[in-house]
């Protein structure tokens, strides 16, 4: 390791405010890229792209999926290795072989997928293939288990958080997790932190924590670079933005200097002026769907509500409000203790998925690749897959010619785009990979639909072309609820709110006359009115 | 843009999947075509009909075993028991004909049953009281096994009469000259029956993974059994089935064993279920679940069942056997695993 001695920490503090050119005032940069391009055979997936990060700033990379952000991370992080131009950190041209290399470097990346063994303690996990040991200079066979815990201690407080190293990390939230892996960054002197999607399954008040860990990072004089498709946020923390399309560098700003919209039409490459599409459908009288006192031990009590014809009724809270789990307990996935669901008056007895699915009842679940998808199979057998009774004959087999249409019905008319229908699912982006499942549902004919989070981790353009397929349904007289922990997402999309409050519903409001503040009033408990 | 650029970060060339299927087979079918013409070269007795017969009929009790093993792999389970269950099945059935006087044609069907009876065990102890397929499959390894010596008293059942060797020894389509001399000459020795059973059930489970909605199913659970779930699949029924089918195949082949010998060992299919899981690997099964084929089996029985005849016609001793399938069984899982990783 023949790092140049680290620049003064006095570099630290917001250089001056300087559009455009990746050289700052304070002189050369933490880290700089120049001219970065990534050839996979075939394909171009970076050509000739800039990026810089200075000590102490936080830069967003924005971009669509599929816009060359991750390989950028990979190139910096020592995954993959640049098929042509630089890298200068800390002044001297570097070659990063592996993670391990750009590790002892300093550079630390925190995956959207957080990378935790979850049977080993915190502490054990922070201090992961790095255990202080016991014995003469530290080189004994046992670890140090005194130091091990202080050692992961005086990290976790470096952040501020109250986690005991001690706890397994199966038993924490994601927040916490997220705050284990900065905690493990910090534990490597980690002076260039990647951040990929850090928020996107945070709740309001966990991303606030976040927020403020990031900006005592950020004082203490590491650069951060911050991937997100939650560009309302970026305000709060990002000093500079750089966006990336198709594989080539398109700007870097100072985020002050720019708007999000400017931001977005760069990234889509076209001005994108509505967010959420209008509605066009109206919720009409007729109730399509009716929960009357549900209740389940320990995750929800006594929730009841309507959902209307034509309308689309929102589930707002904190995680671990409820929410998910009264969805899931209506589709049979999870047992109910108590309380009646009514689909168009008739009451359900329902015990298990098979039988919402034959009421028709859908539920799209947050966690598409775990739960949604048979990821290895193609396009068109995860199209069938809830309905394989029309597209099959009486003994039991297969009408292949009735699937193909059926899958390219699907595919046309949702727009998804794959090379073709016989392609495995998971090389499709985010946005198709959801849009399979909402057509999987459709193709069942189901009469509600719960969509948990239809829009996490799907960039801009798919979001918009998912809230038109939502409004479509519920045009149609498709019963539609939005579980979201995005409120812009809640008061774009619903007609009426329904707000849990640990396993409650505190209140349901008529999304055109309510604010985000006041749904969060409701969503911590400080407000209730419906019961 | 975002496809292609992770179809190719994931196999390096812009082949279909569908296409390196295609590769995937044609290495394994090459490398049994290079076994035939080595083993041809070697020893002038192999590459006769005869010797085709042979081996056909020594790999029908690979194959069917590995064709129930495929169908439980591809859920992602594992079956232990089929060595010790063929051997219980048979001997249920033996003793059905000796000790009950039941037709020999009932014998056996009781003995296919117990196999049933055995996988429908298996299959409840992995779904209802979800015990890991290994340690489920463990237990019954050890109690058919242990059934099967206690009710024989560990002896063989012989004196069975000719009608039970029957379906073991009989075939289809042979044709004997008797001479001028009274000596009669084989002119054509005829399809074995287990041979037209394994080609028979083979092809019908095929149809069944390929071209039906179980075998759909199959596919899904072992794929993502949770999306399978919530996409309304009955993933414990699909699991059991495969486990029931598993369980049968082996009371089968136990029958099929047992008739060839006209003596029911309770000793006999030890270690048999190794050989099966190694066909269904050997022919590009994942242990992980989700990915496999019959035909990919069959060509793995073959592989297995080629090289003992052939490395037994050079005199190669039984243990270098050994030595060499369990190489053969790395090497070709290792590129396997090479494929995947591209």
């Amino acid at each position: 390791m023949e790092s140049r001695p680290a620049e003064p920490r006095q570099s630290a503090h917001r250089p001056a405010m300087t559009a455009g050119p990746a050289l700052s005032a304070s002189g050369e940069p933490l880290l700089r890229l120049d001219n970065i391009s990534k050839e996979f055979p075939g394909v171009r997936a970076l050509s000739n792209v800039h990026f810089d990060l200075r000590r102490g700033e936080v830069h967003a990379v924005c971009g669509e999926n599929g816009a060359g952000k991750s390989t950028l991370m990979k190139i910096i992080s020592g995954v993959y290795q640049p098929s042509a131009g630089t890298i200068i950190y800390k002044g001297a041209e570097r070659h990063f072989s592996s993670t391990r290399d750009s590790e002892a470097a300093g550079i630390a990346i925190i995956h959207q997928e957080l990378n935790l063994v979850p049977h080993l303690s915190v502490a054990e996990n922070i201090y992961l293939a790095r255990e202080p040991r016991l014995g003469f200079m530290g080189r004994g066979f046992l670890v140090d288990r005194k130091k091990l815990r202080a050692d992961a201690k005086r990290c976790l407080d470096r952040l501020g958080v109250d986690i005991d190293p001690g706890r397994p990390v199966r038993g924490l939230s994601v927040a916490q997790c997220q705050m284990v892996e900065i905690a493990k960054s910090l534990s490597l002197d980690a002076e260039v932190l990647i951040m990929d999607e850090p928020t996107s399954s945070l709740t309001e008040q966990e991303t606030r924590l976040l927020f403020k860990v990031i900006r005592d990072l950020k004082a203490s004089g590491v650069g951060i670079v911050y991937i997100s498709h939650r560009l309302d946020e970026m305000a709060e923390i990002v000093d500079r933005v750089t966006v990336l399309r198709d594989g080539r560098y398109i700007s870097t700003d100072d985020f002050a200097d720019t708007t999000v919209d400017a931001i977005v039409s760069k990234m889509v490459g076209r001005s994108l002026d509505e967010k959420f599409p209008d509605r066009t459908s109206t919720p009409s009288d007729e109730i399509v769907l009716s929960a009357e006192g549900l209740s389940r031990a320990g995750t929800f009590r006594d929730v009841s509500f309507t959902l209307r014809r034509g309308e689309i009724l929102g589930f707002a809270g904190l995680m671990g409000a409820g929410r998910t789990e009264v969805a899931r307990a209506i589709f049979g996935a999870d047992p109910l203790d108590a309380g009646t669901v009514t689909l168009h008056g008739r009451t359900l007895s329902i015990t298990s998925p098979r039988d919402a699915i034959a009421a028709g009842i859908a539920y799209l679940s947050e966690d598409r690749k775990a739960q949604g998808l048979a990821i290895k199979m193609p396009v068109d057998a995860n199209m069938t897959l809830a309905n394989m009774e029309d597209v099959s004959n009486r003994f039991g087999l297969i009408d292949f010619a009735k699937q193909a249409k059926a899958a390219n019905d699907y595919v046309n008319l949702l727009n998804i785009r794959t090379p073709s229908i016989k392609q495995p699912v998971r090389l499709l982006s985010g946005g198709n990979q959801q849009k399979i499942i909402i057509g999987k549902w459709l193709f069942r004919k189901s009469k509600v639909l719960f969509f948990d989070e239809p829009t996490r981790g799907i960039d801009v353009g798919a979001k918009l072309s998912i809230y038109r397929i939502m409004d479509a349904l519920a045009a149609e007289g498709i019963g539609v609820v939005l579980i979201s922990s995005e409120l812009p997402e809640i008061l774009g999309m619903t007609d009426r709110v329904a707000v849990f409050h640990q396993g409650r519903i505190t209140g349901v409001l008529e999304t055109k006359k309510t604010t985000q503040e006041e749904i969060m009033r409701y969503a911590s408990g400080y407000a209730r009115s419906a019961g | 843009m975002a496809e292609i650029t992770e179809v190719s970060k994931q196999k390096g060339v812009s082949l279909s999947d569908r296409q390196k299927d295609i590769i995937q087979k044609f290495a394994a079918l090459g490398s049994l075509f290079v076994l035939i013409a080595v083993f041809s070269l070697t020893s002038s007795a192999f590459f006769t009909l005869n010797n085709g017969m042979t081996i056909a009929l020594q790999v029908t009790s690979i194959a069917l075993l590995g064709i129930g093993a495929t169908c439980v792999i591809i859920t992602g389970g594992i079956d232990l028991s089929v060595g010790s269950v063929l051997a219980l099945s048979g001997v249920v059935a033996a003793l059905a004909v000796k000790d009950f006087g039941m037709p020999v044609w009932l014998g056996m069907i009781a003995g296919i049953l117990t196999g049933t009876i055995c996988g429908f065990i298996n299959g409840m102890l992995v779904t209802k009281m979800r015990l890991p397929p290994f340690i489920a499959t463990l237990g019954m390894m050890l109690i058919a096994r242990g059934v099967a010596l206690q009710i024989t008293g560990a002896r063989a059942v012989s004196g069975l009469g000719e009608s039970f060797g029957e379906l073991g020894n009989g075939s289809f389509l042979r044709v004997v000259n008797i001479g001028d001399d009274g000596f009669p000459t084989v002119v054509f020795p005829g399809i074995p029956y287990p041979v037209i059973l394994m080609v028979v059930i083979a092809i019908a489970v095929s149809l069944m993974l390929n071209r039906s909605v179980l075998g759909r199913h199959i596919y899904a659970v072992g794929s993502n059994p949770d999306a399978a779930r919530l996409s309304g699949v009955n993933v414990t029924r699909i699991v059991s089935f495969t486990y029931v089918l598993s369980g049968t195949l082996a009371g089968l082949t136990g029958c099929v064993l047992m008739s060839r010998l006209v003596t029911a060992q309770p000793n006999e299919g030890v270690m048999y279920e190794l050989d099966a899981i190694a066909s269904a690997v050997i022919g590009g099964t994942s242990l992980i679940g989700g990915v496999g084929t019959i035909s990919g089996t069959a060509i793995g029985a073959f592989v297995i069942g080629i090289l003992r005849n052939g490395l037994n016609m050079n005199g190669v001793s039984a243990f270098t056997q050994q030595i060499i399938i369990g190489l053969v069984i790395l090497v070709t899982v290792w590129i396997d695993q090479l494929r995947n990783r591209r």
